[in-house]
């Protein structure tokens, strides 16, 4: 169970940051940091640069992700940004449009 | 589970919060709350603003004011500086509060200062409160509206007959 769940039909405008794991099925605008895991649940919205851990994308994210672990994006996933992690999987089905950073 | 928020026991939030969803806030909030659903300020909940919510249920601490459409209930632990206005306000023992408290149907309103309502202040919540911020409180309503327009004049001593001959004998 995550520590910080941003439920369905709440909007957050501004700076979410915590060093515990974050679910997002809501709507966030401005900057997400964490720690931990960062999951945009389908049907979330994200307008906000995402800074975390391991981050699974299954709703729409507008902004850049940069990881220090994985970034999966799942199908149905609707990511516009540039994506900085040391792993990333796109699903089938999943748009993506931005540069992929990985230390190679 | 997806209609329930968590700002968890790590998480700081700055700027608004707004929904039509329950929010429960362990962690730190520095940013306008405004949800159309009880929101629940864990003992370990921290929020530097205004929260406005129909429910409104805090055990933790907050700098802001509380608006609750249907009522507002600080519990034991509770400490709130700021003012509370709602329907109904239940201030448990043990909860502290420094501001102006305003029940009835005002608690709806949009935020004003009656002046004048503040004499109707605290019946029920002030006979519950922990005497300390009971003080506290009846200083604060004081403050808001209940101060005189004047003080009084100051009381200058009359000098007795012959009084300022003595002094100037002792001038000189």
């Amino acid at each position: 169970m995550a520590s910080t769940v941003i439920g369905a039909g709440i909007t957050i405008e501004g700076e979410i940051s915590t060093d515990e794991d974050v679910v997002i099925h809501g709507t966030v605008r401005g900057k997400l940091t964490a720690r931990e895991g960062v999951s945009v649940e389908e049907g979330a919205t994200v307008e906000a640069d995402i800074s975390g851990g391991a981050t699974k994308v299954a709703g729409a994210v507008t902004g850049n992700i940069h990881s220090s672990d994985r970034v999966d994006l799942q199908a149905g996933a609707r990511v516009i940004g540039n994506v900085k992690a040391t792993r990333l999987t796109i699903a089938d089905g999943a748009q993506f449009k931005g540069n992929v950073d990985m230390d190679v | 589970m997806a209609d329930v928020t968590v700002i968890g026991r790590g998480a700081h939030v700055t700027g608004r919060v707004e929904g039509a969803v329950d929010l429960e806030i362990h962690g730190r909030v520095d940013g306008d709350v405004a949800i159309e659903g009880e929101v629940t300020i864990s003992a370990q909940g921290l929020v530097g603003a205004n929260v406005s919510a129909r429910r409104l249920v805090v055990q933790g601490a907050v700098r802001g004011d509380l608006s609750g459409e249907e009522a507002v209930r600080l519990e034991e632990g509770a400490r709130v500086v700021g003012d509370v206005k709602a329907p109904r306000v239940a201030i448990a023992p043990g909860a502290l509060i420094k501001g102006f408290v305003q029940t009835g149907d005002a608690g709806a309103a949009p935020r004003a200062r009656a002046h004048s309502a503040a004499r109707a202040v605290p019946k029920a919540p002030a006979r519950e409160l922990h005497t300390a911020s009971a003080d506290k409180s009846t200083r604060a309503a004081t403050l808001a509206g209940m101060a005189p327009k004047r003080p009084p004049a100051p009381v200058v001593p009359a000098l007795k007959k012959g009084a300022k001959g003595a002094l100037k004998r002792k001038a000189g």
